[in-house]
């Protein structure tokens, strides 16, 4: 059904209302909505067919011999970022987000991810870049090194990738600030890979009190 | 001669008198003794007839005895029966009749033994017959003793009747020489009595009846009014003369009247005159009728006067009146173009009325009609609001279950969203398990296409919301302006009713004023047409006033006419000087 719009709506006043085409098209969406809800048996098992089959398929030959990186990609702001899967822990929905006061800006606060409490730092404030506000749709990954286990906000989790190394390029001109201290690469698609060991070793991660 | 007419002509009279008297006397005498003849004759007769009447009882009693002699039969004796006492019954009659004749009582007194013995021989005769029978009785019969006794009554009777007979002529002879006595006697009276009526009636004439002739030739002459009329004198000391002398005096003083007469007739009312006596009525009369002039004169002359002065006042107020009706008339003819004017007026604006009537009925017809479809408007709006109200539930519904949509397809997306992150989840556990972890790692990936279709879906599915919302709240806005427009509708039509309602009633106001001005301008028109008769009444009324006035001015004018006539004519009338003063007096101060 189109939206009524202002010309529908004036169209509607000059010419009278064919209520027979408008019964007729309700019945054949009707119908339609039937189909789609309790599809026939036929139906049914056509598309359990063609799932199993998709299913059943192959997966494609890997490309072997490269090696590549395997990221979960995720967006920042107007960018692009990846960490190393190796790094991750698990990706978590941003909930019950407690803030802690005497903290630097980049740490939003604390959360209880499977009753580990873990800070949550926003690379945003971290890099400098533009704000901007939290959504249901932030994400938590979990990177975890030797000594640290912190929370990184995501605005958007794209998810797990691969990318072969060779794409990996050490940096470019536009990229400045901190970033450029943390990157492992960025690629031909301006993603932006990140080490999570250096950034996690940082010495600015770790908070220590501030004085009021 | 010295003795008065009466006399003379009494005495004439008596003479006649006396001899109709002794004619008189005459006839009543002769009549009388007519009578007495009369009488006497019948009496006569009456003997006769008894007589008869005796002797046919003798011959009866004779025959019944014969009768049954012969027969032996008792009915042969019933006229024997009655005879004996029809005879005696005649005796005794004429014992009666004949007291005054002797010798008819002589031979009364001889028939009446002899009747006796007759009827004793009868009976002797008519016991033999029954006792002894029939050869006894005819013996006795033929010893004519019965015979003998009857031919002596028959005898007698034959005398008495002869007796009468001859009394009757005497009788007859006396009455005829009687009444030729009293023939001559009438006769010669009656001639006697024409004589002296004719010498009487000779005298009377000569002395009586020509001196009377002339005497009311006389007369005549005065009574024409010709008092010049002489009277031989004449020294008769009886009425005629006396007569005569009176009538000169009559006429004398007649002649003196009419000198008088002539005189007051020439307007002299200071005559006097002296009446013969007391008892000169005509004297009297002429004094009184001078007298009864005089004072009429004085009073005319009164009259006259103030007859004048009100014949002045009279011609003024009908002068008056007559310029008064002139000017009603005016008025009148005016008001009359006015009242129709008004009434022509009346007619228009009573039309106009009837016809406003008409149309405010009309109008309240349509308004009538306009009023029920506003009501089938109304409710037409009611039932299109009360559909309103079923889109807006409907729409409301709908929204809702979008809005459930919505809510649903929002859990969808978190599943999604989760299973999405358990993908990853999975994806990094898959990593961390190396090559074990490369199917699971397909599987995760699987999970994250799905979840990513889903999402996708979820996405398709929001968009399609947000139409399927836009489009509600379209339809929400258009219902609303829909329901506003209803309502709108709904204010417009009730207004339209109201409206409709208050046109009606003003109209209805308005038709009946009009009918009420219909009406009133009926009554107008009727009262114009009642003033507009009453003008014309008016009118009339005021043109006989006027014909009225001019007759009464016309009227008065010939009153005032006749007053000065009689002015003049009191004028020729002269009066005693004291009396003539007296008026003199008043006209002078004008009384």
């Amino acid at each position: 059904m189109r939206a009524a719009t202002k010309t529908d709506a004036t169209n509607r006043k000059h010419a009278a209302v064919d209520w027979q085409a408008v019964h007729h098209r309700l019945e054949a969406a009707g119908a339609a909505i039937e189909r789609q809800l309790s599809p026939a048996e036929v139906d049914k098992k056509s598309l359990l067919k063609s799932r199993a089959t998709s299913l059943a398929a192959l997966p494609p030959k890997s490309e072997a011999a490269e090696e590549y990186l395997e990221i979960i990609e995720f967006q920042l702001a107007s960018e692009t970022y990846g960490i190393e899967l190796r790094h991750a822990v698990e990706v978590s929905l941003l909930k019950e987000l407690t803030p802690v006061p005497c903290t630097p800006a980049f740490v939003l606060g604390i959360i209880n991810v499977h009753g580990r409490v873990l800070s949550v730092v926003d690379l945003k404030r971290f890099f400098d870049l533009p704000n901007n506000a939290l959504t249901d749709l932030n994400r938590v990954i979990v990177v975890r090194n030797d000594g640290m286990e912190v929370g990184v906000l995501a605005d958007t989790i794209h998810g797990v990738r691969r990318i072969p190394l060779r794409d990996l390029q050490p940096s470019l001109p536009t990229l400045t600030g901190v970033r450029a201290d943390y990157l492992k690469g960025v690629t031909r698609e301006r993603l932006i890979v990140l080490d999570a060991d250096k950034l996690l070793c940082d010495s600015k991660i770790v908070v220590q009190e501030e004085p009021r | 001669m010295t003795s008065s007419i009466g006399t003379k002509i009494g005495s004439g009279f008596g003479l006649v008198l006396l001899i109709l008297i002794a004619i008189a006397a005459v006839s009543y005498t002769s009549t009388a003794k007519f009578m007495d003849s009369a009488g006497w004759v019948a009496h006569t007769y009456e003997v006769l007839d008894n007589l008869a009447g005796f002797m046919a009882a003798m011959k009866d009693a004779e025959t019944g005895q014969r009768g049954y002699v012969i027969t032996g039969q008792d009915r042969y004796l019933d006229p024997y029966r009655n005879a004996a006492a029809l005879a005696d019954q005649n005796l005794k009659n004429l014992r009666r009749l004949t007291a005054d004749n002797a010798v008819q009582q002589r031979r009364l007194d001889a028939i009446e033994p002899l009747v006796a013995s007759k009827f004793a021989e009868l009976q002797g005769t008519i016991a033999l017959r029954r006792d002894k029978g029939f050869e006894t009785a005819a013996k006795e019969v033929l010893t004519d003793k019965g015979k003998e006794a009857m031919d002596r009554i028959r005898q007698l009777s034959g005398e008495m009747q002869d007796e009468e007979n001859g009394l009757l002529k005497q009788r007859s002879q006396e009455e005829e020489a009687r009444s030729q006595a009293t023939k001559l006697t009438i006769v010669l009276g009656s001639l006697l009595a024409f004589v002296f009526v004719m010498i009487a009636g000779f005298v009377i004439t000569r002395n009586i009846a020509s001196p009377l002739k002339s005497l009311s030739g006389a007369a005549q002459r005065i009574a024409a009014g010709d008092l010049l009329v002489d009277l031989p004198p004449n020294n008769r000391r009886d009425e005629v003369g006396v007569l005569t002398q009176m009538f000169v005096r009559m006429s004398q003083s007649l002649k003196q009247m009419s000198v008088v007469a002539k005189q007051i007739a020439k307007g002299d009312l200071t005559v006097e005159l002296a009446p013969q006596s007391e008892k000169d009525v005509l004297g009297n009369a002429f004094v009184a009728m001078v007298v009864d002039l005089r004072k009429a004169m004085r009073e005319i002359g009164e009259g006259v006067d103030v007859l004048g002065s009100s014949t002045s006042e009279i011609l003024a107020t009908t002068k008056q009146v007559t310029t008064g009706a002139a000017e009603t008339a005016t008025s009148v003819t005016e008001t009359t173009t006015t009242v129709e004017e008004v009434k022509q007026t009346t007619v228009v604006s009573s039309q106009k009325a009837k016809r406003v009537s008409e149309s405010a009925q009309n109008v309240a017809q349509i308004a009538q009609v306009g009023r029920k479809s506003v009501d089938g408007t109304i409710e037409e709006i009611a039932r299109m609001r009360s559909q309103m109200d079923l889109i807006a539930e409907s729409i409301v519904r709908l929204s809702e279950q979008s809005q459930a949509i919505g809510e649903i397809v929002s859990t969808v997306n978190d599943l999604a969203d989760q299973s999405n992150l358990l993908a990853v989840n999975a994806a990094i556990e898959a990593a961390k398990a190396g090559e074990q972890g490369k199917g699971f790692a397909v599987v995760a990936q699987e999970v994250r296409s799905l979840a990513e279709q889903s999402k996708k879906a979820t996405v398709q599915v929001r968009t399609i919301l947000s139409d399927i919302q836009k489009a509600t709240n379209g339809a929400v806005l258009a219902t609303e302006q829909g329901a506003k427009a209803v309502e709108a509708g709904v204010k417009q039509a009730t207004q339209s009713g109201d409206s409709v309602k208050a046109l009606a009633e003003s109209i209805t106001e308005a038709s009946q004023a009009a009918t009420q001005i219909a009406a009133s301008s009926q009554q107008q028109l009727l009262g114009m047409d009642q003033v507009a008769s009453a003008m014309e009444n008016i009118k009339i009324a005021t043109t006989q006033n006027i014909a009225g006035a001019q007759q009464s001015e016309a009227a008065a004018q010939n009153l005032q006419e006749l007053g000065q006539k009689l002015k003049h004519l009191v004028g020729h009338y002269k009066l005693p000087a004291s009396e003539s003063k007296a008026l003199a007096m008043r006209a002078a101060t004008g009384n």
